[in-house]
């Protein structure tokens, strides 16, 4: 395959991008610059060796752009992540990432010192903020010179032809991979282009393409690539996520706002966003007032990188003994059963359940998301909820509200190496009903008649 | 040769092809010397010695940990001898070939972490950590811990923060390697309470050349988050080959005759505390998935 074909086949359909009308634009340049007939040029300033063709210009007659004239002037003893560095004291941005590039690929059309430059640069990339664009990627590979790694004949194939170019590619696209970007066509002929067809970039790039694509959608629960900013939409997002039914309802009981009060002093207000699903109304309408309902939290829930913290309203699981039993219409007909559920795809006789008895944890209320999860504002969450649900003002609330997991992380931090961690929560829950004298660092108990207030409304 | 081994993909890295996570081994640095040994030693932390006591020094005497050994042991034997009147594995015949559902693992009191290993990257120098304990009401299990990602100064690892829990071989009488036969199911169900990260299930088999020692066959598990328990089926025939981490070329479906070991492990590069509730974990027969294997097993040399 004739890659410089392919490559000008692709250029003339515009494939390849800003690079491909850059390389024009330097390729007529050159033409203008030397009176020479035109040579078939790459993306940039490296000339394609040819059977019968020889490097076209000589360095002399290369226009060279006045900013680079001083970053050439030392060039003898400067290391390359000095390029970096030099260049770090203004913005980090990729323009300014693909300036460095461009300084070292004009430097020298054999690109001596390549490698060390592509492992700096690949080092460098989450500082300038470009791990994650596929174009910077495609230009550090052209830092490569062209068709001199690829190996000739067997033998050749046979022995690992150049090992360092090779597992630097290889770096790059592990790079790459790690980072989560699907290369494109452009990284495939540049590959074909510096390292041949049978060569270990080319194999990675393979593995790459087979299994990306199989691995992409497999998330049931997807997150989407950029999450809301406003703290307000993320919380919408992430309780609708944890929600176990689709007709809840999220409803917004406060805007985070800040309020100047009479001291001057500035309160900042945070949000709280709640869900709830009719279901959920219709059991805590049905729960004993006797027994207390529990806010507990916060309970981290991740999306990709962000971790946000939601609080749960629940109550205790009913005892067996005290589980009312729904009386049955007496002319109810058994035959028939009230409420059909076929699944087509298994056979009747079929039992994929399993053995064992499903954990008993009381069932969920409601869920709410805040910024600060201290009492007051949970409190506010009730008072927002008792709105849709009348029985909280007569239904005793407990708080418990772990310490949160910062708290947590110090408390193992000094006993490190344990297996199995003594667990505060599980003794503190147990001696919960009794009123607590000492304050136990993890878990802030209090219980709140909540009657006084329902009367106010 | 390092090269192919480095170009073969890390299967903890195709979890970060979607959701941009973490590598779990360390792997060498670009420039080291290739390791040509035959038989992969298992991985030792830079700067450690290497140890090798001579066979004598290995053997500690211990008088009442050698009765209670005895009973044990003995008692262990005992019931195999008697079980096998009663059927296959201690169960009668017709339930064994007949059952659909077969729950492995439950998490029933303190005795059931001990069929457990949790580790983290605190043994190659990281600074996560691990915890596993029993969740509420000693039903489930509870693993949580906090994830961190700087890797250690060993000039050798690059990247870090991971964390597994993996189960122990199950042993017979006289510490004999006992293992799974699921070759009558074709799912694994489980029942867990995560907080949104994903996790990767890897599934050890016995093999028998020493080089698939470290053999592995693995898939995803996604969690939901949120108070609500969450059922997750995944067909044996979904389970990709991976050794050492890195996903192989030629993929072959899992054996289901010799399970050995079943391991979670979480290695997605955000930083920060995480945890995992598993209620059982089950494998089951289901009749109308029919898939033999989900991924090619022929082109082992595509041409481009």
């Amino acid at each position: 395959m004739n890659c410089a074909r392919c490559l000008s086949r692709l250029q003339s359909f515009g494939v390849l991008g800003p690079s491909a009308k850059s390389a024009a634009q330097y390729a007529a340049l050159l033409q203008s610059a030397s009176s020479q007939p035109p040579v078939l040029s790459n993306t940039h300033s490296q000339v394609l060796r040819r059977f019968h063709g020889s490097p076209a210009c000589p360095k002399s007659r290369r226009p060279v752009p006045s900013d680079f004239v001083e970053a050439k002037k030392d060039k003898s003893l400067v290391a390359h992540d000095d390029l970096f560095e030099r260049v770090a004291k203004e913005a980090k941005t990729k323009a300014t990432f693909s300036k460095v590039v461009d300084v070292f690929n004009k430097r020298d059309v054999r690109r001596r010192g390549h490698v060390e430059f592509i492992y700096a640069a690949l080092k460098k990339m989450a500082e300038f903020g470009v791990e994650r664009d596929l174009v910077v990627y495609n230009k550090l590979l052209d830092v490569f010179p062209k068709e001199i790694f690829v190996p000739r004949n067997f033998i050749q194939r046979m022995f690992n032809h150049y090992p360092r170019q090779q597992e630097c590619g290889v770096q790059v696209l592990e790079q790459m991979e790690n980072y989560g970007i699907m290369p494109n066509v452009e990284t495939k002929v540049l590959l074909v282009q510096i390292f041949g067809e049978k060569s270990h970039p080319m194999r990675k790039y393979q593995r790459l393409m087979y299994w990306f694509p199989k691995f992409k959608h497999i998330n049931p629960f997807p997150v989407p690539l950029q999450l809301p900013e406003d703290p307000v939409d993320l919380a919408r997002l992430s309780l609708t996520r944890i929600a176990g039914d689709r007709d809840a309802k999220v409803t917004v009981y406060q805007m985070p706002c800040t309020d100047i009060t009479e001291t001057g002093e500035e309160i900042t207000l945070p949000h709280i966003v709640g869900i709830q699903s009719p279901d959920q109304i219709e059991l805590l309408a049905r729960h004993n007032t006797s027994r207390p309902v529990f806010v507990e939290g916060p309970f981290p829930l991740w999306l990709r990188k962000t971790c946000v913290y939601y609080y749960i309203l629940r109550a205790e699981p009913v005892p067996l003994d005290e589980k009312v039993e729904e009386p049955y219409d007496p002319e109810r007909c058994f035959d028939f059963p009230l409420q059909l559920n076929l699944d087509l795809q298994r056979d009747l006789g079929d039992d994929e359940s399993f053995d064992m008895e499903d954990v008993d944890e009381g069932p969920v209320f409601a869920m709410c998301m805040t910024s600060q999860g201290d009492q007051a504002t949970l409190n506010q969450w009730i008072s927002g909820l008792q709105q849709a649900n009348p029985v909280l003002g007569r239904v005793p609330t407990l708080f418990r509200l772990d310490a949160g997991p910062r708290e947590l992380q110090r408390a193992a931090d000094t006993e490190p190496g344990r297996g199995h961690r003594p667990d505060p929560e599980t003794d503190a829950r147990a001696g919960e009903e009794e009123p607590r004298c000492e304050p136990e660092p993890d878990i802030v108990v209090e219980e709140e008649p909540r009657r006084s207030q329902g009367m106010k409304h | 040769m390092s090269l192919q081994r480095i170009t073969r993909l890390p299967a903890a890295r195709l979890l970060g092809s979607v959701c941009q996570q973490q590598l779990l081994l360390p792997s060498a640095s670009p420039v080291s010397v290739s390791r040509r040994a035959v038989i992969q030693s298992p991985y030792r932390r830079p700067g450690q010695p290497k140890d090798d006591p001579p066979p004598w020094q290995k053997i500690k005497f211990d008088f009442s940990k050698g009765v209670e050994g005895i009973k044990k042991h003995f008692g262990l034997l005992k019931n195999e001898f008697f079980g096998r009147w009663v059927g296959p594995e201690g169960k009668p015949i017709v339930e064994h070939i007949l059952e659909q559902n077969q729950v492995i693992w439950e998490f029933r009191g303190p005795e059931s972490l001990e069929r457990w290993t949790v580790s983290s990257d605190r043994e190659v120098g990281g600074q996560s950590e691990a915890y596993l304990k029993l969740g509420r009401n000693s039903n489930t299990c509870f693993l949580y811990g906090t994830l961190c990602s700087t890797p250690p100064r060993d000039g050798e690892t690059r990247y870090s923060g991971y964390c597994t829990m993996r189960s122990k071989q199950p042993l017979a009488s006289f510490d004999r390697k006992k293992h799974f036969d699921w070759s009558s199911f074709n799912t694994l169900h489980l029942r867990v309470r995560g907080d949104g990260r994903p996790w990767m299930i890897n599934i050890a088999t016995e093999t028998f050349f020493s080089h698939q020692k470290d053999d592995i066959y693995s898939y995803f598990l996604y969690t939901r988050g949120g108070p609500y328990w969450q059922d997750v089926k995944i067909p044996f025939s979904k389970f990709f080959l991976a050794h050492r981490g890195r996903i192989q070329d030629d993929q072959h479906p899992l054996w289901l005759d010799k399970i050995n070991t079943i391991g979670f492990t979480l290695g997605d590069k955000a930083d920060g505390p995480f945890q995992l509730e598993i209620d059982f974990i089950g494998v089951c027969k289901d009749y109308a998935h029919t898939e033999e294997f989900a991924y090619e097993v022929y082109k082992r040399n595509p041409e481009v």
